[in-house]
């Protein structure tokens, strides 16, 4: 496994085949493997530090705009008499810090960074999610028929991973969102673009999870329980769903952690070239983007989306981390 | 041996075939989708007020009155025996292998790659080094002390460098140390012409990518040489008296860094196709660049030609994983 | 394209400018704020050096008959000679047209429907062939009327010269004869026919594209690569997207050419240098000229307006251009002028303008024509107090419109033009106060006008009724700045400039007589009428008039930020005085 694009940092070394082996050897102990693993997990501090902040992520994008209300907050509202019409910076030091404004205000509109942080929030969650969840979805499907089949299918769905992992994501990923600016599918604005981005990132993502799975498929396949349900006149999608996909759920639960965080930089690269999120809609990418102009007089504007950026993927590739030692004893 | 490596080859060109095919079709469609005719496309290569028979021209001259596949063969068929194209008063020879005509700059696009190519292989080579050194060094360090203050601070710093986001901290560093400091330039200049000055303007771009991946190195190497460490065989050398050294880089670091060949191979392609956000941030003129200006451009053959060569470069480095993989991991079969 | 600023006018200084100070010339500190508007700056006759350009970019095409953007009609005379041209002089006093190739300024007849242009004797080519008419009417026939080979300039020729036979151009056309309408009775005379009167010829013949082409020499779209001079330097180097160097001509002749001066012994062109090194260099001297004269970039006008040393040596040029929001009159409601009125009302203008860079970047408009274009008249039909919008009068306006709750639209904008999306942006925010909901769609700049802003069926589909815009006139008369937005021919199924699809007889009729009629003073009072009648339609938004804030190199010599070139400095006659 490695980094697909130069954006994706974080894709993980996760190495499933460990994962599965350390949770069928613990099974003698007659724990059940959610015991064990919350056992082991809890005395991870940091991970479970990654944890908290994750969770406390997740309420923030959920809760964004009663948030916002409740702050009084307006991540679109002008505030320009606190800019100098001159060089379109914030008047005051610290890109225009107050008690009013505590993460200070953008140049030449003068909104609010923290509202627009907030409001980025879930723009960045929701692309995330939504494309591991696509790409899952393919990823697992193709995996486990590939494994479970074997043959001619497995060849073909090999090969077509392998065309995949050939392409030049990013390239592609741009070229399309271009393309598809302007509106398509009946689409147009904010759920186009959000439409757009989970599709071209959870897409041609898909292949690193189909190897996995089809990698565990193919180890499992092979074991007593999957003989005898096959014994007992059990058709394929059954096995492939009722008997299999279980006893992936570990590997996929950690692979999908550390997937997240990848995305969530991929999303905030595309709107970082401008060809993701489309203004006014905050985004973290974007708020990067805009900063990028002014980055040598008012760093502060850049620095406030970067380090949202920062902290989520490190909280999320924290949790990621210890749910894997959580579910492989022997990665610690 | 050798039928395996041709065997191979086949494989890998077989695999850049269906690569250009999907990506011409997604190209061809996507404008589609979109609601784009050809009469719209032929237009925007002219300025204003063109008359009907303006654009039919330029519709014929840049052949987007052909139907997709004929268009697609003309491009396969370019890129071996080269391809001329009829632009009014003169036609343009474009020599195989020709990987299309850009007809909004007028220029071929394998020329333009060629001339770009040194950029980003002087960017991709130097960040391999670092990466390479920092990450295998690292991560080798805190493997064989796990728990120890060095291995947790790598470990530590290795999370934050992937969860970093390369525009982020090159922005940065370029605010830091080009612009406040002043210590290094922003203008490149061919290792043939100044080599100091190469390594000058290359070195924050380089520190950038390499702080990414040396940081995902660092973590492959720590587990896998964890994982070997504990295994029987090195029981065995330690057993039979071999110096810890020994065990470490001959046994030990072998057999932990045979699966980073394919990784680092496959690292490689990708960046050699253009590290995009590397070279928007830096303005370094590689391929990625090009690549970025052509689809701002809407340009379409420019857009074919990055992603066929940065395919290449993917397929290619998996070849020569396979390869090496022959040669150093006796447990490949080669039948 | 169409929006770029190719020739402005009259440069009426702004009130805003402040006096250049007694900066001394031997120092390289600066001569005072806005200086070179004013005046030349280091006036020197001092011969040698190399004068250096730079840009972010690489000019698509250097045939002067591939070209239309303002700073390529600029650079192009150094080494093509047009028939007339821009005499080099400060703001204003560079409008001044005069005649170039040309002995004369053009000599109408049959009131106006045909041109005559006596050309220079002794002009000769950079290899030492002489110049004829035929090699003028050679260039104007390749550029107008071979659109699918040159496609880049503007076609005002084949709109306008009588062409009964369908001419098609000299590549498709290869007989001798070429478009009848051009003729050449002597190798020094050449006469053009129209199909109807013209008053304003003489600023299309200022078009690169009357410079002389050797037909045996031309090589079509590669003709950028091997262009043949006839100015004062040719052409050393041509290494595509890196570097162009100019030398000097030793076949220019300073006895034929009364403008050009051919102080420096080469002229380099850096291609796509980083936009913030380009700034630091100029500034440090590095670099001269930022070729594409667009200014400084936002974090470098930040530095420069803080520090009054630098500020000494920076130019606020107007740029003869609009910007400005059109207002569909073909999308419901706006098909309701009272509708169109609630938004002329409901903008905050100075909102946009701090969005768009503060004053610095363009002062506040109110009228169609900027205020250095022939038939600019000052006025404000829809004052609102302080120019920061009113809601009050908006909602009358929206109530006698029948839209009292307000009313969703979209309006678009390039996504490749931040000025433009955050003037968007505000615009959208002041729309919002009086109850209309606007939604920004971008669209690349490149088929802005072929497949989104400017195909009208495109925008009735998607209920686009505000469509961001900037403009600046081909030529600087109010006929050049109006034609193209707001005649009802202009409108087209795509590739359409009049945005507002304004088909008003009244207009259509002023501007039909007024280019026909060769009193100057007629013209110029039909455009001011224009200019209401748009007004009083509401079919415009006038936002900003557009400025340019450019940064003078100490070194460089002889200076001059003239307005018949959107406010860029004249490169004809640039020097240096730091010999590399």
């Amino acid at each position: 496994m490695t980094a697909p694009i130069e954006t994706t940092g974080a894709q993980t070394d996760a190495r499933p085949e460990a994962v599965l082996e350390g949770v069928e050897a613990k099974k003698i102990e007659g724990r059940s493997l959610g015991q064990i693993a919350w056992t082991r997990f809890k005395r991870d501090k940091v991970a479970v530090a990654g944890g908290v902040i994750v969770v406390l992520l997740i309420l923030t994008a959920a809760l964004s705009r009663p948030l916002q209300s409740l702050l009084g907050l307006d991540p679109n509202a002008f505030n320009q008499d606190l800019i100098d019409p001159n060089t379109s910076l914030p008047k005051g030091d610290f890109g225009g810090m107050s008690w009013d404004h505590p993460l200070g205000v953008e140049p030449k509109f003068g909104r609010d960074i923290l509202a627009r942080i907030l409001e980025g929030s879930w723009v960045s969650l929701v692309v995330a999610f939504g494309a591991t969840l696509l790409s899952n979805a393919i990823g697992v499907v193709l995996g486990l028929v590939a494994g479970y089949y074997g043959g001619r299918v497995d060849t073909i769905v090999s090969r077509l991973m392998d065309t995949f992992l050939a392409f030049p994501l990013l390239l592609f990923a741009i070229a399309i969102s271009a393309t598809l600016q302007g509106g398509a599918f009946g689409l147009e604005g904010l759920p186009l673009h959000i439409s757009v981005l989970i599709f071209v990132i959870g897409f041609f993502n898909w292949p690193y999870m189909g190897r996995i799975v089809r990698g565990q498929t193919l180890a499992l396949r092979e074991r007593e329980f999957i003989d005898a349900s096959r014994g007992m006149g059990a058709g394929g999608p059954y096995v492939l769903f009722k008997e299999l996909l279980p006893n992936l759920v570990a590997p996929i639960i950690v692979y999908s952690t550390l997937l997240i965080p990848t995305n969530i930089i991929f999303e905030a690269s595309l709107s970082f070239l401008g060809v993701g999120i489309q203004p006014p809609q905050a985004s973290w990418g974007g708020m990067l983007n805009q900063a990028v102009d002014f980055f040598e007089v008012d760093p502060q504007y850049m620095i406030v989306p970067g380090l949202a950026i920062f902290i989520t993927v490190l909280a999320f590739n924290l949790l990621g981390d210890g749910l894997r030692d959580a579910l492989d004893p022997r990665s610690r | 041996m050798i039928s395996y490596i041709i065997r191979r080859t086949i494989a890998a060109v077989i695999l850049l075939l269906v690569v250009t095919a999907v990506t011409f079709g997604i190209f061809f469609i996507l404008p589609k989708l979109a609601g784009q005719t050809a009469d719209q496309l032929a237009q925007q290569y002219i300025g204003k007020n063109p008359s009907p028979e303006d654009i039919a021209a330029v519709k014929r001259n840049l052949g987007l009155d052909q139907p997709v596949y004929e268009q697609y063969w003309n491009f396969i068929k370019g890129i071996v025996s080269g391809a001329t194209y009829d632009l009014g008063p003169t036609t343009v020879r474009c020599d195989a292998p020709c990987f299309g005509y850009s007809f909004k700059d007028h220029l071929e696009v394998w020329p333009q790659l060629t001339s770009r190519l040194p950029v980003t292989i002087s960017l991709a080579s130097g960040a391999a080094v670092l990466w390479l050194l920092g990450g295998i060094t690292a991560g080798v360090i805190s493997a064989l002390k796990p728990g120890s203050f060095f291995d947790r601070a790598a470990m530590g710093v290795a999370l934050a460098g992937v969860s970093l986001p390369m525009f982020f901290t090159g922005q940065l560093a370029l605010l830091l140390f080009s612009y406040q400091l002043e210590i290094f330039g922003r203008t490149y200049v061919p290792f043939t012409e100044n080599p100091s000055q190469w390594a000058n303007t290359l070195f924050l771009p380089w520190c950038s990518l390499a702080l990414l991946y040396s940081a995902i190195y660092a973590r492959l190497t720590r587990s896998g040489m964890l994982e070997t460490m504990n295994e029987d065989y090195i029981r065995t050398a330690r057993a039979k008296g071999l110096r810890e050294r020994n065990v470490v880089v001959k046994h030990g670091l072998r057999a932990a860094l045979t699966p980073l060949v394919t990784v680092f191979g496959m690292d490689v392609g990708l960046l050699l196709g253009g590290a995009l956000i590397t070279e928007t941030v830096f303005s370094l003129h590689g391929i990625g660049e090009y690549a970025v200006q052509s689809i701002s451009a809407n340009d379409l053959p420019p857009i074919l030609g990055v992603t066929l060569l940065a395919a290449f470069f993917v397929v290619f480095m998996n070849l020569v994983v396979d390869l090496l993989y022959a040669t150093i991991d006796p447990r490949v079969r080669l039948s | 394209m169409a929006a770029v600023a190719v020739v402005s006018s009259a440069g009426l200084l702004l009130s805003a400018c402040s006096k250049a100070d007694d900066g001394t010339e031997d120092t390289p500190k600066g001569a005072g704020v806005n200086a070179a508007t004013k005046g030349v700056v280091n006036e020197s006759t001092a011969k040698g050096g190399t004068v250096t350009y730079a840009s972010s970019d690489a000019p698509e095409s250097l045939d002067p008959g591939n070209m239309y953007y303002a700073y390529g009609f600029n650079f192009s005379r150094l080494y093509a000679r047009p028939l007339m041209t821009f005499k080099p002089g400060a703001g204003e006093a560079g409008n001044e047209l005069v005649p170039d190739l040309a002995e004369s300024a053009g000599t109408p007849s049959d009131g106006g429907k045909t041109w005559t242009y006596k050309i220079r004797q002794g002009v000769k080519y950079e290899d030492g062939t002489a110049v004829t008419a035929k090699d003028v009417k050679y260039a104007v026939e390749r550029s107008n009327f071979s659109r699918d080979v040159l496609s880049l300039g503007p076609n005002y020729f084949q709109q306008m010269l009588d062409d009964p036979d369908k001419y098609k151009g000299p590549y498709a056309d290869k007989s001798d004869k070429g478009i009848s309408s051009i003729e050449t009775p002597d190798d020094h005379t050449i006469v053009f026919k129209l199909n109807k009167p013209f008053a304003e010829f003489d600023y299309l013949a200022s078009m690169p594209q009357t410079a002389p082409v050797p037909k045996a020499k031309d090589t079509g779209v590669d003709y950028t690569k091997k262009v043949v001079s006839t100015g004062s330097y040719k052409f050393e180097k041509y290494d595509e997207g890196k570097q162009i160097v100019l030398t000097r001509n030793t076949e220019w002749d300073a006895k034929t050419d009364p403008l050009r001066k051919q102080y420096p012994d080469k002229i380099v062109v850096n291609l796509k240098v980083n936009k913030a090194t380009i700034d630091k260099d100029v500034m440090s001297g590095d670099t001269m000229i930022d070729i594409q004269g667009t200014g400084v970039d936002a974090q470098t006008q930040a530095q420069v307006l803080k520090d009054e040393d630098q500020k000494a040596n920076t130019d606020n040029a107007s740029g003869g251009r609009l910007v400005y929001t059109a207002i569909n009159t073909k999308v419901a409601p706006f098909d309701n002028v009272e509708c169109r009125k609630a938004v002329e009302y409901a903008i905050d203008k100075v909102a946009v303008q701090t969005a768009m860079g503060g004053p610095i970047r363009g002062d506040i408009a109110s009228t169609v024509l900027p205020t250095d274009v022939t038939g600019y008249e000052k006025a404000d039909l829809y004052a609102t107090p302080d120019s920061k919008g009113d809601v009050t009068k908006a909602k009358e306006h929206l109530k006698a419109c029948g839209q009292e709750k307000g009313f969703k639209t979209s309006i678009s904008a390039r996504t490749d033009r931040q000025g433009e999306v955050d003037a968007a942006t505000a615009v959208v925010e002041a729309l919002k106060k009086v109850g209309i909901e606007a939604d920004i769609k971008q669209y690349p700049s490149g088929k802005y006008f072929s497949d989104y802003a400017g195909v009208p069926a495109f925008n009735k589909k998607n209920d686009i009724g505000l469509i961001m815009m900037q403009w600046g006139s081909d030529w600087p008369t109010g006929y050049g700045f109006l034609q193209q937005i707001v005649h009802g021919k202009a409108i087209g199924q795509s590739g359409n400039t009049n945005l507002s699809e304004l088909d008003d007889p009244a207009i259509n009729k002023l501007l039909d007589d007024a280019i026909g009629n060769t009193d100057e003073a007629a013209r110029t009072a039909a455009y001011t009428q224009v200019d209401q009648k748009v007004m009083e339609q509401a079919a415009i938004v006038p936002l900003t008039y557009f400025k340019v804030l450019l940064y003078r190199s100490p070194y460089a010599t002889n200076l001059v930020s003239s307005s018949a070139f959107s406010g860029q400095y004249d490169y004809l006659n640039i020097g240096t005085t730091e010999k590399k």
